[in-house]
């Protein structure tokens, strides 16, 4: 129990952190001074001080129960993956209810910025198949699903970023997908204000937030660990800062595409990758 | 390929004969959340829907009437349970009929809603569904001939054969139809575009969940 919370806690102030980093990696890079790294993480915690106020055309129980439920998966997310080094099947399941959150809270609003939001959320579900093809070839190489044998693994056969490059480059682009500022973050578009997150205030808005760094946190995590492991510290902090600085300046150098070229661009990346990956197979590159 | 390493720790089965339901951290994962969501939808009432008024300034509030309500929740609370049964069934073509009813419930949800687009998008997810049920039952079938089993615990331990292998690949062809995802989102998108957000997300749940416990079956049956 006490690990839990201790990770739970680390995850928070990881990913808050690195989030604040990204921040400051976009303004840096479009010349700007931008906020100091520690802005996100008080922001977070400013707002679960705030007056908290419910739009009277709320869904109230899912407008209210959708933050908790955010919060609760990503926690599940730090159990499975930091915690118990489980199945990624479960991580992959957590995923998905994060889709609905997303989806959710955009439209028990009633507000018609959450509610495109939410039917862009519907659209951007083509994300899902890179991640599950990413896993299941992290599957047919290693023979496991389980964390804790990929990890085992990669000690004796080297990362699996070397073996299935490609498939690496999937669960990457759902990483940038997820990135703040995205080019693909189109339940987050500027035309819908904050998209799925408009109508959420107060200690609601701060359980987003506070969601936002341990999903930030978990998906670099299982990123690193699958393709990068075995990993100390070190090498988490490390790569953690690598990929937030990448993914900043990748953000910060392109635009927010429109939902039918988001889902184009990720559906044949995804494609590429997939059947690259196949051939390097069954070409024998891959052992 | 057995159910611990893709599932986690066997938590316990539950022996019917040939057929045997299992729970591992991640069926019961996905089980305990469909039936969470499943009592949020029969505690919820539907939001108010504000929309801009064409060719004026004013609002358009869009609501679910009592009549339409009564029906969808119903609707929406089976969808659930068949969902959350999908999750936990140790049988292949339990779990095909499963998939069948949550793509009726989810033409069913949106049925007595009076936009155009959104019953439109429904008529084409009903026709993707309608012919992927055949690919779905089909492979089903010919894995049950292939191999005279629809245990998945009994699947599991058994080497993928060709027919094995082209049943599953039939399988998956249904399930990305009946379940609505990429390619055949674009199909039900619109569907979402109406009121009732606590009857909408269970037909996006439904969708992704029944697609990650497919992973598993399909990894289950073939490796």
């Amino acid at each position: 129990m006490a690990e839990i919370l201790i990770q739970v806690i680390i995850a928070f102030l990881a990913g808050s952190l690195l989030l604040g980093l990204h921040r400051k990696v976009m303004a840096r890079v479009q010349k700007r001074p931008g906020p100091p790294i520690v802005q996100h993480l008080i922001h977070s915690l400013k707002f679960f001080f705030k007056e908290t106020a419910i739009p009277k055309t709320v869904s109230k129980v899912f407008y209210i129960g959708i933050v908790f439920i955010l919060a609760l998966v990503w926690i599940v997310g730090v159990i499975v993956g930091p915690v118990a080094h489980d199945s990624l099947l479960i991580l992959f399941g957590v995923y998905a209810v994060y889709k609905i959150v997303e989806h959710n809270s955009g439209s028990s609003s009633g507000s018609p910025y959450g509610k495109l939001s939410c039917v862009r959320a519907v659209l951007s579900a083509a994300t899902e198949l890179p991640l599950f093809a990413a896993i299941v070839f992290v599957y047919l190489v290693t023979g496991t699903m389980n964390i804790g044998q990929i990890i085992t693994y990669q000690s004796v056969h080297g990362p699996l970023v070397f073996s299935i490059p490609l498939a690496a480059l999937m669960f990457f682009m759902l990483i940038i997908t997820k990135s703040p500022y995205s080019p693909f973050a189109i339940t987050k578009d500027k035309a819908l204000i904050s998209g799925f997150e408009t109508e959420h205030f107060g200690f609601l808005r701060g359980f987003m937030l506070f969601s936002e760094s341990i999903a930030w946190y978990v998906m670099l995590w299982v990123f690193l660990t699958i393709f990068f492991g075995p990993l100390n510290a070190v090498g988490y902090l490390i790569g953690m800062i690598a990929i937030t600085f990448v993914t900043g300046f990748i953000n910060a150098t392109t635009p927010i595409l429109s939902p039918n070229h988001s889902v184009m661009t990720q559906i044949t990346i995804g494609a590429i990758c997939f059947f690259g990956t196949i051939l390097m197979i069954f070409t024998g590159v891959v052992a | 390929m057995d159910f611990v390493t893709l599932g986690g720790n066997l938590l316990g089965t539950i022996p019917l004969g040939d057929i045997v339901l299992y729970v591992t951290p991640f069926n019961l994962f996905l089980f305990a959340v469909l039936l969470g969501f499943t009592l949020l939808i029969a505690l919820s009432k539907p939001e108010t829907q504000v929309e801009a008024t064409m060719h004026n300034l004013n609002n358009t509030e869009v609501k679910v009437g009592p009549k339409e309500f009564k029906q969808r929740r119903f609707l929406s609370i089976i969808c659930g349970i068949a969902s959350a049964g999908a999750m936990i069934t140790g049988d292949l073509f339990n779990f095909t009929l499963f998939m069948a009813l949550v793509g009726i419930l989810n033409i069913g949800i949106v049925s007595a809603v009076k936009q155009t687009t959104v019953l439109n998008s429904a008529f084409n997810y009903g026709l993707i569904a309608m012919m992927c049920s055949l690919p779905l039952f089909g492979g089903a079938a010919i894995i049950l001939a292939a191999t005279g089993t629809l245990s998945l615990a009994v699947l599991s331990q058994m080497p993928a054969s060709p027919m094995v292998v082209f049943g599953a690949v039939l399988m998956l062809i249904g399930i990305l139809g009946e379940s609505g995802v990429a390619p055949f989102f674009a199909s039900k998108a619109e569907m979402f575009r109406t009121a009732g957000s606590p009857f909408i997300v269970i037909i996006h749940l439904s969708s992704l969940f029944i697609i990650v416990r497919a992973v598993e079956i399909l990894l289950l049956v073939l490796w």
